[in-house]
């Protein structure tokens, strides 16, 4: 306790909020470029903290980290563009609620939210941590393997008009995690004898690709904007307080959110990408009005918003008292920690414990100060995006985009392929492709490939090798979670087709 | 098409580049310099280049840009280098072994040779190391190959990558030993830490980095180095138990064939400089400070291929 | 514009399509690089072929609907294609300043005509925005933008 008010006390100087405010505004500017990620963002910042305080150093970088996940929201609102992948389902309803002329009250929501579920990440952290470590390292290979089916259920429930083509779109995005070379075996596959190949389609690229591009250019082809002007705004401003009182007042949605990030932050290598999406999905499921989901309700958004700030400070759980990263940023964060001496473990959290928790704090400290900056900075971006003529975002957008590919992995390649998959995804969600299945098809198909095969690899002497997949609990209930979570979904669309249930079906123009 | 232009096009370079190099890189360096880094951020390559930069700067006077080209494991970087870089010094990346060994003679096109531009020097090495959890049975390398004896191919390892030095080195100790072990890829020394805390391989042939960072919970039974790893003074060789498997990844930084000799030069003393500062931040992580140059280089590289060729060739 | 499509067959034929493309030319790979996508690949072709023979006996969608002028639509394709490709030859800056410009120019035409003046207008907003953008990717971010034959 002694160690918690002296760490809170380093931090209450002019110097340390400064450095975080600093970090969090860097990290909401980066986090809200397409394709600049929060690991990017975090290997830009690195050289600068050389010159500092280890415990300044690790403040600014926490603070970066905590606004770049935030600022992704706010092109997911704006542009229907997931700024990082951790806000893919921010879209699902943050854009419609744009589309409607509800931006603001989408970005405020998406604010307290991030706000709340940062904070909430921070108080996990600092009271559960050395617990919660032990069940990070529960998943083994045969377990991630059913950690990426549970992520794959959603496919289901992503595709809102056919359960086939959502099922296929998957496919599709697992087929293009596997170009490039294997993550088990290390031979090159799919590439074509074309070398350049061998990188792969990266996640990010074909994100924004799927994301952005279909959306310019409808734009184009519209030759409007897709957000409403200003003059229709003005009439559908609602007031933050009383956005807060509806997140607030029941509490259960940001809650259930909160702690599914917690869970899936910790497990190693799902990390943040797919918190949000399974967050979003569960929001869906016990609501009481799910076919106002996708179509503007603000819950999604919160839902989204709240898992995956929680994951920020969550992630750090595994990588503060084991060294293993949660989430990509998080190997920054262990090379800074390793640079000043700092050797993740018990000690951590004992002999150094002021520093650490000291960053602990102060990735609080960054959640609460998104709130003005957020939201002074939402309004601005929001104001931005609406006055600008859509002949002037189009390209400016556009421009943005292309940097931001290249700048991932200084490769003109990848800007190719984003631009391919993009006029491609625009084209499939004509035929009721939807981009949403693919993306989650590319991060889970790398993860469910390793499981797999480590799997079965580490069983070569077992009779039945693929047993090996429900070898211990965990990997049982998960295995019945899988089922259990397809049942859920399949069931009622099955009885809604025999006509015995009102239909869930979202698809007006299904039934003649 | 495009290949052979680039080609023509670097030879000529090359050739201008010898030609002008009394006069023209007589103040080398005079533009700021680019060094590439094939992996992600945040990796050990990465780190390192990070605890260099400052070093190399002050030395060579002109700010030097650490960029990142991940992919393929580094081949994508090496590949667009060798194809396109040009031999002025200006442009230098980071190289690995075994990687620029093995993933030529694995992959059907990696895109680039092993031996396709001129190495600068190797600055840092890290010995691969056998590790089990505290928890486990065996407490010295005696046991684990008691126990491999006994139950063939029942004790999992696991390690970083396929055909990568942990997987290479650990064949060369199933074959010394006599020994059937299975060997589990993963992708990079995170998920390793995981598999290892929670008990999902039996031990794990990596660095000696993880030895040192995980020194509270784990058992070192060997380091594959000549001589005993300072920042594990309590670890034995394999040397020393009678195995003779000396091998890790070397990290080096490389510059395009035909760069003149003494921008090599310049950059090889900036690197040994930079060495000789921040050993005291990398030895204790369990990194052995290096120098290889010149000759040494082919050496080691001929060593190591001579070691890990038969394996990869098995392989294929 | 309106199309008739029956969506599913033509969803079907995107999948078998793309599993054709990456099952010819399968390289040499050992059994443990290909056992996943093998399996995936027969589990497409199953989807595909299901959403065939459903959009035979109980198609879904029958129409798809562009909306706009599918003429804009081609040429903004082809424009952000011939901008990447341009790129590498003419160097990152004078590629996107030239690209930007046409864009509004194309844009902007379908509201009103567009006036010297009205150009000359946009000159300074869209040199400012892609020369910050330029100045902060490389100078900050430390990126590599490619040069071309000038910059």
């Amino acid at each position: 306790m002694d160690m918690l008010l002296e760490a809170l006390a380093s931090l209450l100087t002019f110097e340390s909020v400064l450095t975080v405010l600093v970090g969090v505004s860097a990290g909401l500017f980066i986090g809200s470029m397409p394709g600049l990620t929060a690991t990017m963002a975090l290997a830009v910042l690195l050289p600068f903290t050389f010159s500092m305080e280890a415990l300044q150093g690790l403040m600014a970088l926490g603070g970066v980290y905590m606004g770049s996940i935030y600022g992704g929201a706010f092109t997911a609102i704006l542009i229907n563009t997931p700024g990082t992948p951790s806000s893919i389902a921010t879209t699902f309803d943050g854009y419609p609620m744009a589309r409607q002329g509800r931006a603001y009250e989408a970005i405020a929501a998406a604010t307290i939210a991030s706000v709340a579920g940062g904070i909430i990440g921070v108080i996990f952290l600092l009271v559960l941590a050395p617990p919660l470590a032990r069940w990070a390292v529960a998943f083994g290979p045969s377990e991630m393997f059913w950690v990426a089916m549970l992520g794959l259920t959603l496919v289901a429930s992503l595709s809102s008009d056919s359960l086939l083509k959502g099922l296929l779109g998957g496919c599709i995005g697992i087929m293009l995690s596997t170009i490039g070379v294997s993550p088990v075996g290390g031979e090159t596959r799919f590439i074509f004898d074309y070398p350049p190949l061998q990188g792969g389609i990266e996640l990010i690229v074909a994100l924004i690709g799927l994301f952005v591009i279909p959306e310019l250019l409808t734009m184009a082809a519209e030759g409007r904007g897709a957000l409403p002007g200003q003059t229709e705004l003005r009439k559908k401003e609602v007031s933050i307080i009383s956005i807060a009182r509806h997140i607030f007042i029941k509490p259960v949605n940001l809650i259930r959110s909160c702690l599914i990030g917690q869970i899936i932050a910790i497990i190693p290598g799902a990390g943040g990408n797919v918190t949000s999406l399974v967050a979003y999905n569960e929001a869906r499921r016990f609501s009481s009005d799910p076919k106002s989901f996708g179509k503007g309700n603000v819950d999604g958004v919160v839902a989204s918003e709240s898992s995956n700030n929680v994951m920020v400070a969550g992630s750090m759980v595994p990588l503060l008292t084991l060294g293993i990263p949660g989430a990509p940023p998080d190997a920054i964060i262990l090379g800074v920690l390793l640079m000043h001496g700092l050797r993740p473990g018990l000690d951590l959290f004992t002999e150094s414990g002021v520093l650490t928790n000291g960053f602990i704090l102060s990735m609080g400290m960054a959640a609460l100060l998104l709130l003005p900056v957020g939201l002074l900075g939402g309004r601005l971006i929001h104001r931005v995006v609406i006055r600008t003529p859509y002949y002037f975002l189009v390209p400016s957008i556009a421009m943005v985009t292309i940097l931001g590919t290249f700048a991932l992995r200084n490769s003109l390649l990848d800007v190719g392929i984003m631009l391919i998959l993009g006029t491609a995804g625009y084209f499939l969600r004509l035929i009721g492709i939807q981009p949403a299945p693919i993306v989650l098809g590319l991060i889970l198909g790398g993860i469910a490939e390793e499981g797999y095969v480590q799997t079965l690899m580490a069983a070569v002497v077992d009779p039945i090798p693929w047993l090996r997949l429900l070898h211990n609990p965990l990997s049982m209930v998960l295995a019945g979670m899988v089922v259990l979570g397809a049942a859920t979904t399949l069931v009622p669309m099955w009885l809604a087709r025999k006509g015995l249930l009102d239909r869930v079906d979202e698809d007006d123009g299904r039934s003649p | 098409m495009k290949f052979t232009y680039k080609k023509l096009a670097l030879a000529m370079t090359a050739v201008a580049a010898v030609g002008l190099a009394g006069a023209a890189h007589a103040e080398y360096p005079e533009e700021d310099i680019t060094y590439i880094i094939p992996f992600d951020p945040g990796g050990e390559s990465d780190v390192t280049a990070r605890f260099q930069e400052p070093v190399l700067e002050e030395e060579l006077g002109v700010s030097v840009n650490v960029t990142h080209r991940p992919g393929g494991g580094g081949a994508v970087a090496w590949s667009e280098f060798q194809n396109s870089a040009e031999p002025d010094g200006y442009e230098i990346i980071g190289v690995n072994i075994p990687h620029i060994i093995g993933q030529p003679i694995q992959r059907s096109n990696a895109g680039y040779e092993t031996d396709d531009w001129r190495i600068v020097t190797f600055f840092h090495s890290t010995p691969n190391a056998l590790i089990v959890h505290n928890d486990s049975p065996y407490d010295t390398l005696e046991d684990l190959i008691e126990d491999a004896r006994e139950n063939p191919e029942a004790i999992t390892l696991g390690g970083s990558g396929t055909y990568s030095a942990n997987h290479l080195d650990m064949l060369r100790f199933e074959k010394e030993a006599d020994i059937d072990l299975t060997y589990i890829p993963f992708s990079g020394t995170g998920p390793l830490k995981g598999a290892l805390e929670g008990g999902h391989v039996g031990g794990i042939f990596n660095y000696t980095m993880l030895g040192t960072e995980m020194a509270d919970s784990v058992k070192v039974l060997a380091v594959a180095s000549e001589e005993r790893v300072k920042a594990l003074p309590e670890a034995p060789t394999f040397k020393e138990q009678g195995y003779d498997i000396v091998g890790g990844a070397y990290r080096g930084v490389a510059v395009p064939e035909g760069t003149p000799d003494e921008v090599v030069e310049t950059l090889e003393a900036a690197f040994a400089e930079a060495n000789r500062q921040i050993a005291e931040k990398q030895e204790p992580l369990g990194f052995v400070m290096e120098s290889i140059t010149g000759d040494e280089i082919d050496e080691v590289i001929g060593m190591l291929r001579d070691a890990y060729g038969p394996i990869l060739e098995d392989a294929e | 514009m309106i199309l008739r499509l029956n969506t599913d067959i033509a969803a079907g034929t995107v999948g078998l399509v793309f599993a054709a493309v990456l099952w010819l030319p399968r390289e040499e790979m050992g059994r443990l690089s290909i056992i996943f996508p093998r399996a995936i690949l027969v589990l497409l072709c199953l989807i595909a072929v299901a959403l065939i023979v459903k959009g035979v006996i109980r198609p879904s969608g029958r129409q798809v609907e562009i909306t706009g002028s599918p003429r804009r639509l081609f040429t903004v394709i082809a424009g952000f294609f011939l901008w990447w490709g341009l790129v590498e030859v003419l160097g990152f800056l004078v590629t996107t300043l030239v690209a930007f410009f046409s864009l509004t120019w194309y844009l902007a035409r379908v509201e009103t005509r567009v006036t010297w003046q009205r150009l000359l207008k946009w000159t300074p907003v869209i040199l400012g925005l892609v020369i910050v953008f330029y100045l902060t990717f490389k100078e900050v971010l430390n990126v590599r933008l490619p040069t071309g034959l000038l910059f």
